[in-house]
């Protein structure tokens, strides 16, 4: 029996259970949640935010249909990271296998990640330097500080090693900090370093 | 190179909560990039964490297919209904199964068993049981035929001695006498 309580207030976990129970205005709750966070998190593997919302649909309806096979044990974020991870590379394969080789248009969206990406381009936060990364460091930054996710549960999602996992954060980091702090900003925190306290220890 | 050491260091640091080593805080403190690498990787989560939702914000608010789920789920019930079931309840399923099983080995060997000797043949076996059992004389014949060997050989040996003596008592005009009875077999 599904509790009638308010639903907005409820876990993730919560409402996967009680949609596992058979509860439809959960799994909407849920779709609800996550829809925006899919969507920029597949948008820049994709080449365009029309691809991405199909791919946003198609992941629901996976999961919608495979509900009963959720583990409650688990993170639902996992759960639902990994079945669009895998929903993605499947929809690559097979683009890739209907056309011979990625069309152009495509493979300029892929390797450019900062066009179309859902956003000004001149907006310039974060998130956006996060996204002109790369696809594979932009991911594990989302899952790991948009998602709040554990480098255990990133590891699963994205089926790669937890060493992997922390490679990709390294470098990330590193590539952030160039585009977030260029030279003289650098030369700036170099020099009032000397002088503040370091957070190490 | 220390300073890529450090800094990896400094991530196992964020990422795994495990400690710098000495080394690596000694060369952090002479070494301003990777001070600077390190405040920068403690600062990224609230970072992150304060320019999420105006990120998020600036993604379309495109509505979900509902009515494709709802039709899917639809579809899905009616077709899942036996499936299901059996997959629920798999021990009742299996006894069923074996009971089906062994319900038809036993009408397979009920029905499918030769059928009995007809009245004819039953009449013609008791006829010839009776034969049988009415004729003790020849069955009686049939043992004695079927003597032992070595009482025949005893009884040849017998009588050739028998014969040999009355040979010996008409050539030499005397008599022979058993001294004892013969041992029976």
């Amino acid at each position: 029996m599904v509790d009638p309580g308010p639903i907005a207030t409820k876990t993730d976990e919560e409402l996967a259970r009680e949609a596992r129970a058979g509860s439809r205005r959960s799994f909407e709750e849920l779709a609800h949640r996550y829809k925006r966070r899919l969507f920029v998190y597949l948008r820049p593997r994709l080449g365009s935010d029309q691809d991405a919302e199909d791919m946003v649909q198609e992941t629901f309806l996976k999961l919608f249909r495979n509900i009963r096979s959720y583990d409650p044990a688990f993170q639902f974020s996992t759960w639902l990271y990994t079945s669009a991870n895998r929903l993605a590379i499947s929809s690559y394969r097979k683009k890739r296998v209907a056309s011979g080789r990625l069309d152009v248009e495509a493979a300029g969206a892929l390797a450019d990640p900062e066009a179309g990406a859902g956003g000004e381009a001149g907006s310039a936060g974060i998130w956006d330097a996060a996204r002109a990364l790369g696809r594979n460091q932009y991911r594990v930054l989302w899952l790991r500080y948009g998602e709040d996710m554990a480098i255990e549960d990133i590891a699963v999602s994205l089926g790669k090693s937890r060493l992997a996992v922390r490679l990709l954060l390294h470098r990330a980091r590193k590539g952030l900090m160039k585009r977030v702090c260029p030279a003289p900003a650098m030369a700036t925190a170099t020099e009032t370093a000397a002088v503040k306290e370091t957070p190490l220890g | 190179m220390l300073c890529k050491l450090t800094r990896w260091l400094i991530s196992r640091q964020v990422d795994l909560g495990k400690a710098v080593p000495r080394f690596a805080l000694r060369h952090a403190a002479r070494c301003g990039a990777c001070r600077a690498y390190a405040r920068f990787a403690a600062s990224l989560p609230s970072r992150f964490a304060g320019e999420r939702a105006a990120f998020l914000a600036a993604a379309p608010n495109f509505p979900l297919n509902e009515a494709k789920r709802a039709e899917d789920g639809a579809v899905r019930g009616k077709r899942e209904i036996l499936p299901r079931r059996l997959a629920l309840r798999p021990f009742p399923a299996a006894a069923a199964a074996v009971l089906i099983v062994a319900g038809v080995l036993v009408l397979s060997q009920v029905v499918l068993r030769e059928a009995g000797p007809s009245p004819q043949d039953e009449a013609a076996a008791l006829a010839a049981l009776k034969t049988v059992t009415a004729a003790p004389e020849e069955f009686q014949g049939m043992v004695a035929e079927a003597e032992s060997p070595l009482a025949k050989e005893r009884r040849i040996l017998e009588r050739s001695v028998a014969s040999a003596v009355e040979y010996l008592q008409t050539r030499l005009n005397i008599k022979f006498e058993r001294k004892h009875e013969p041992k029976t077999l």
